[in-house]
């Protein structure tokens, strides 16, 4: 299966560019916030390249007879859930936790509705 | 404290059971009555936080096959075009970010969905969401951090946001 590793590649060579753009993101952004929203580039298509290419490389050694894909596969999978469901939550708690203990941009917010209304937690 | 219910303890068994079975890789029946007793006694104990509505929503066919294709067509797509953009707004000299936080309507009913598509928000780069928050009347309000904020009310700033995603979500937990 030439083919498919071939494909595998290029899903690694995609999931290179997003990291190098959330990457170069990250050191450009002017605040907090918006570097956060860079880094989600390389948690979500940065990971998720690299991810997918590991899994149809995978597929392409258990369909050469290598053994040692499936193990490849069980632990790649896992990855690409947990990260999926973890990602989110703790990008979601950062910027409330950075929010609430008053990190705040330079430029100021074009709306900023968040701060508008009271919250007793 | 709210009790844990048999479809709970039903339900984070089996999850517990299949993990078991995946990272051992193995059919020996020794593992197999380790696993399922160690599962039953966690499911126990764990069942009530894992589970909070009814366990086996997704058995259904229509949400079931409503939550593939979101999970692997409607998603990915909209992933595709917000990591296309952050990616350009990185890599563009002039760096044109406007941004701010917006206060955006849902119509989402119920812990999960709500929760699904706040963390379909957040993992969509160029947006976050901060809290989310019911008002008296019941309505569900989210908070968003949003990269470059486009003008408009509240519905239309929701629109731009969510997009496809809030009618697929609503879709799995009608």
């Amino acid at each position: 299966m030439e083919i498919l590793r071939y494909v595998s590649d290029a899903f690694v060579v995609i999931g290179i560019f997003f990291a190098f753009a959330g990457t170069v993101g990250l050191l450009r952004m002017p605040d907090a916030f918006c570097r956060m929203q860079s880094s989600t580039n390389i948690s979500t298509l940065g990971l998720y390249g690299a991810v997918i290419g590991g899994l149809l490389k995978a597929i392409s050694m258990i369909v050469e007879g290598y053994e040692l894909g499936w193990t490849m596969l069980v632990k790649i999978a896992p990855i690409g859930l947990f990260s999926i469901l973890a990602n989110p939550i703790a990008g979601h708690s950062i910027a409330k936790a950075a929010y609430q203990h008053g990190v705040r941009p330079e430029k100021e917010f074009v709306c900023d509705a968040y701060g508008e209304d009271e919250f007793d937690d | 404290m709210k009790k844990t219910s048999f479809g709970a303890w039903l339900a984070t068994f089996v999850v517990c059971a299949a993990f078991w079975m995946l990272i051992t890789l193995s059919l020996d029946p020794q593992m197999l009555i380790a696993g399922a007793a160690v599962s039953a006694l966690v499911a126990l104990f764990a069942g009530r936080f894992f589970i909070h509505e009814s366990p086996f929503h997704l058995l259904n066919p229509k949400h079931l096959f409503a939550l593939l294709g979101y999970a692997l067509l409607v998603f990915p797509i909209e992933l595709l075009k917000a990591n296309l953009d952050v990616a350009k707004r990185a890599l563009s000299p002039a760096l044109p970010v406007n941004p701010g936080i917006v206060k955006v309507p849902s119509k989402m009913k119920g812990e999960y969905g709500q929760a699904m598509l706040a963390n379909s928000i957040t993992l969509t780069p160029g947006t976050i969401t901060m809290d989310v928050a019911e008002d008296e009347q019941g309505q569900a309000w989210y908070y968003i951090h949003w990269i470059d904020v486009a003008e408009g009310t509240a519905e239309e700033q929701g629109d731009a946001i969510k997009g496809t995603l809030e009618k697929w979500v609503g879709r799995i937990f009608e």
